[in-house]
């Protein structure tokens, strides 16, 4: 923050402001990314450093904010890269990892196969798209996927990349992949089953 | 007789539901995903709270 102060003063660059603005939000996804505020910083101050630079190439087609995420998305993946490196031994959790998606699972549904929390009919879910509180609701609940979940889920479904892309930059197969993908969906909607559809489907059809 | 393929569980149809995200189903999938969607109203909450997430994670991405 220091250094990006120093370096462009607001009167120096006319967008400083501008893109600034966004930090709150480029901050919270890199933080979904990296689980470390110290890293997800770095990260942060990294691509706005890069986006000030390269303002002039902004061709307006996509929201300044999807643009600054892409910048930051780089700076995540370089960060990951770093650490993946720093922790070479890394890949063998990936076994234990998925046992314990899989006995997630498991006692998400009983000896029969039968949902033990059964999914219910959520109220005029649309509406909550509007509501400040739903989106508090929504973070809430993907930070509290376990940290694996909560990444591969927002790669997938907020950044809408692919899934073998997510798989490789993972490091784990596919199937594997899949099974953490329907974890944190299922892990997801009873999250806000609870705390934000909860009392609106209590007599659900 | 449903051959046994057929008769899927919830466990076995969200996990479907789930994998219908990543990849298309093929007939044999989706055929036995709509046989148990018709008998199972949760499975088809599943199906539309799966739907709603992908969509939230759009509207989210776009700033909320």
């Amino acid at each position: 923050m220091l250094l990006l102060t120093a370096m462009t003063a607001p009167t120096t660059n006319p967008r400083f402001a501008e893109i600034e603005s966004h930090r709150g939000y480029l901050v919270r996804y890199a933080l979904s990314q990296l689980r470390d505020p110290q890293l997800a910083e770095e990260a942060v101050q990294e691509a706005l450093l890069a986006a000030l630079e390269g303002i002039g190439k902004f061709d307006g087609r996509s929201t300044l904010r999807t643009w600054l995420t892409s910048i930051l998305r780089f700076k995540v993946i370089d960060i990951q890269r770093r650490l993946m490196t720093e922790r070479a031994n890394v890949a063998i959790d990936d076994e234990r990892l998925v046992e314990d998606h899989e006995a997630w699972l498991d006692e998400m549904f009983d000896e029969t196969g039968h949902w033990r929390s059964p999914p219910q009919a959520w109220n005029d879910p649309e509406a909550s798209l509007e509501q400040r509180r739903f989106w508090e609701a929504f973070e809430m609940c993907l930070a509290g996927l376990p940290s694996t979940a909560s990444r591969v889920f927002f790669k997938r479904e907020v950044l809408g990349e692919d899934t073998p892309v997510i798989c490789k930059e993972e490091g784990i197969t596919s199937s594997n992949c899949w099974v953490i993908l329907h974890r944190a969906r299922i892990a997801l909607r009873m999250c806000l089953e609870r705390t934000w559809f909860g009392r609106e489907t209590a007599h659900g059809r | 007789m449903v051959a046994e393929e057929e008769d899927l569980n919830c466990r076995a149809a969200s996990r479907l539901l789930s994998l219908a995200c990543e990849r298309p189903l093929d007939a044999m999938e989706l055929r036995a995903l709509k046989v148990h969607l018709d008998e199972c109203l949760m499975c088809t909450n599943f199906e539309t709270q799966l739907r709603f997430l992908h969509k939230a994670s759009q509207v989210f991405r776009d700033g909320g």
